[in-house]
């Protein structure tokens, strides 16, 4: 007897998952390293500032944080999918449940 | 030009006015949240929303802002300098991790069995109860701790924006010594407590993530407000010489790492920033708070959205808040109690012009209103876990829903009332709380999450040993840190220089996968319900939890 098919939510999420722990990896990597080797134990006369940070803030966080801004933009509009969440077990049958209420963003 | 920048402050009638404005909302909400639960089943109404949750509600409110936002890490940019731009950094991928890791997954699994909280959810993956009782105590004491430190913060606000006029009595209102007991504040923390209790209770997860969105809306106006306000009158051309006078105040550290440290010790050596690129996005990811409104969203649609919006509301916030408390060290270089930094900048910044003072009032709004949000969230949580998963699963399997119904009000309220108790005298380190339960709770829940979602072979027992083995690694090299090194409370000891969440996740994951292994396999047939496609004729047949 064959298994049945993954649910492709599950083989979906995975890669996503996988995908935003590699962006954490890569960001972690890069950001705690330009600024250990850039912004640790200077003096203050060889400080200078790009676009009103210290030049270690900049190259280190703030322009890191600028391409994961834009990373979040492609990931979610190109390559995180759209899947059906599936239908609900009622867990509480005696609950009196009717219809999900309309609660979207705001009473 | 404002008044002397350290010297003392007075806050006027506008922003305690605007608390008031805000708490009077909030409680309105919790009033329009009772009528959406009322309108399906109290229990998942009352404590998941009826999985309604779209975009702006998930993103906003779903993640780890806390008091610790407005109070905690202020008060750190404040003393060590533009070194904390670091210690946050992590908060760039913290979107992307805290929604695409666990969220599609958690959204189904929770359809799939029916689960509300996450306890249930633990429960109905492995079909054993055991494990929803280990999540269980895990959730009661860590959120308890961490909720119980959130007060001091609400009460804070509401002393400072207390006008100097408005009296209740000199002998009661007046400072005292530091032992003493300070009037203001203990009417900060009573009139604090009942606003959120009461709005909480009455609408549940819903008013609790409602009057977050608005509370979260507020903070971001705050932000906005405050930077306008201050940055101009601490430099005409950028951060170069509130920086450099920053310098003059400390040291050359507060320009550079490891950062300014009065005590002498270094504030970020390499490891300890290498462990915050762990604590913040897998606190995230492990935060029994977020998994819940990840269960609770309404589609895959707005888990993408969610993504979006914190990317750019995480940019908005907390860069800011960095310039402006590096601009409050040049302006006010002698702040003794460093947490009340943004409070005395909103009330020092904009008196000079008409409607000044409720200008500070609706900046002084943020940080209450973060601390409000963080407390009825876990409220809802706490009460969920005190109700459904203690009283309802192990001493009253039938009680009904008029019966869950007081019982909920009732924990919640006595929530508040150790909260308001155990902050009589104030809890210290509160941004070290906050960490410590970010630790905690990473540590407990994440690896096993993470199998729960995506591992087959994964078992009861794997995931118990998970959930023990990180908090016993997190809770031991805490109570190391004062024993063995003779530190302050909440000063961890660091193995190898490495922050507790590191060696608390790196033992999870270990006991997770190596206990799973060396345990049965689950039933194929269990497993396969939760995994696989559901065939289109079967319908929607699930796992009871």
């Amino acid at each position: 007897m064959t298994r049945p098919q993954e649910d492709i939510l599950v083989r979906r999420g995975r890669r996503e998952a996988a995908i935003a722990v590699g962006l954490w990896l890569v960001a972690m990597i890069y950001t705690i390293g330009y600024c250990y080797f850039n912004g640790y134990d200077r003096e203050a006369d060889s400080l200078s500032f790009v676009l009103w940070f210290p030049d270690w803030v900049f190259w280190g966080v703030i322009a890191p944080w600028g391409l994961c801004l834009l990373f979040s933009l492609v990931f979610a509009f190109r390559i995180m999918g759209d899947e059906p969440l599936g239908e609900e077990v009622d867990a509480y049958p005696d609950d009196e449940s009717g219809l999900p209420g309309e609660v979207s963003d705001a009473p | 030009m404002p008044p002397e920048a350290d010297a003392g402050i007075s806050a006027g009638y506008g922003p305690i006015a605007m608390l008031l404005v805000m708490m009077a909302v909030s409680v309105w909400l919790g009033t329009q949240a009772q009528k959406a639960v009322e309108r399906g089943g109290f229990m998942k109404g009352y404590f998941l929303g009826n999985r309604g949750l779209g975009a702006w509600a998930l993103a906003l409110t779903a993640t780890v802002q806390s008091g610790g936002t407005f109070m905690g890490f202020p008060s750190l940019v404040y003393t060590h300098g533009w070194i904390v731009a670091l210690w946050i950094a992590s908060y760039m991928v913290v979107p992307i991790t805290g929604f695409a890791v666990l969220g599609k997954r958690f959204a189904q699994l929770s359809r799939r069995t029916g689960a509300i909280t996450v306890p249930d959810l633990f429960d109905a993956r492995y079909g054993d109860q055991r494990v929803g009782i280990v999540a269980s105590l895990a959730i009661l004491a860590f959120m308890t701790f961490l909720m119980i430190a959130q007060f001091k913060a609400g009460a804070l606000v509401m002393k400072l924006t207390w006008p100097e006029g408005l009296s209740l009595g000199e002998s009661f209102l007046a400072t005292t010594d530091p032992g003493g007991v300070d009037g203001r504040y203990l009417v900060g923390l009573a009139v604090f407590a009942i606003t959120v209790v009461g709005y909480t209770l009455i609408g549940g997860f819903l008013a609790s993530v409602w009057t977050d969105l608005f509370q979260s809306v507020l903070m971001l106006i705050g932000v906005v407000l405050l930077f306008m306000l201050v940055v101009p009158f601490a430099s005409q051309n950028g951060m170069h010489t509130p920086t450099l006078e920053a310098v003059a105040a400390t040291d050359n550290a507060y320009a550079f790492g490891p950062g300014y440290s009065p005590s002498g010790l270094a504030f970020l050596p390499l490891g300890v920033a290498i462990s915050f690129f762990f604590i913040w996005p897998v606190g995230g990811i492990g935060s029994p708070a977020g998994m819940v409104r990840l269960m609770a969203c309404n589609s895959t649609d707005t888990l993408r959205r969610s993504i979006v919006l914190l990317s750019f509301y995480n940019v908005l916030i907390y860069i800011p808040l960095i310039v402006i408390c590096i601009c409050g060290r040049a302006l006010m270089p002698d702040v003794q109690t460093s947490d009340e930094i943004i409070p005395r900048l909103a009330i020092w910044a904009a008196p000079d012009f008409a409607g000044g003072s409720l200008v500070s009032g609706l900046i002084l709004a943020a940080p209450f209103g973060a601390v409000m949000a963080t407390v009825s969230t876990f409220l809802v949580v706490i009460a969920s876990g005190v109700v459904r998963d203690v009283y309802q699963r192990f001493l009253r399997p039938n009680a009904g829903e008029t019966e869950i119904r007081r019982l909920t009000h009732v924990v919640m309220v006595v929530l508040g009332v150790i909260g308001v108790v155990s902050n009589i005298s104030p809890v210290e380190f509160l941004q070290k709380l906050v960490v410590f339960s970010a630790s905690a709770t990473a540590s407990t829940f994440v690896a096993p999450a993470l199998v729960l979602a995506y591992w087959r072979r994964a078992t009861a027992v794997g995931s118990m040993a998970g959930m023990i083995g990180g908090a016993a690694a997190v809770l031991t090299l805490f109570t190391c840190g004062p024993l063995v090194e003779g530190k302050n409370l909440f000063d961890p000891y660091q193995l190898f220089g490495v922050d507790p969440v590191v060696w608390g996740l790196a033992a999870s994951a270990v006991l997770c996968v190596v206990v799973s292994l060396v345990t049965s396999p689950p039933p194929e047939e269990h497993v396969s319900r939760l995994f696989d496609a559901v065939p289109p004729t079967s319908g929607a047949e699930g796992v009871p939890a």
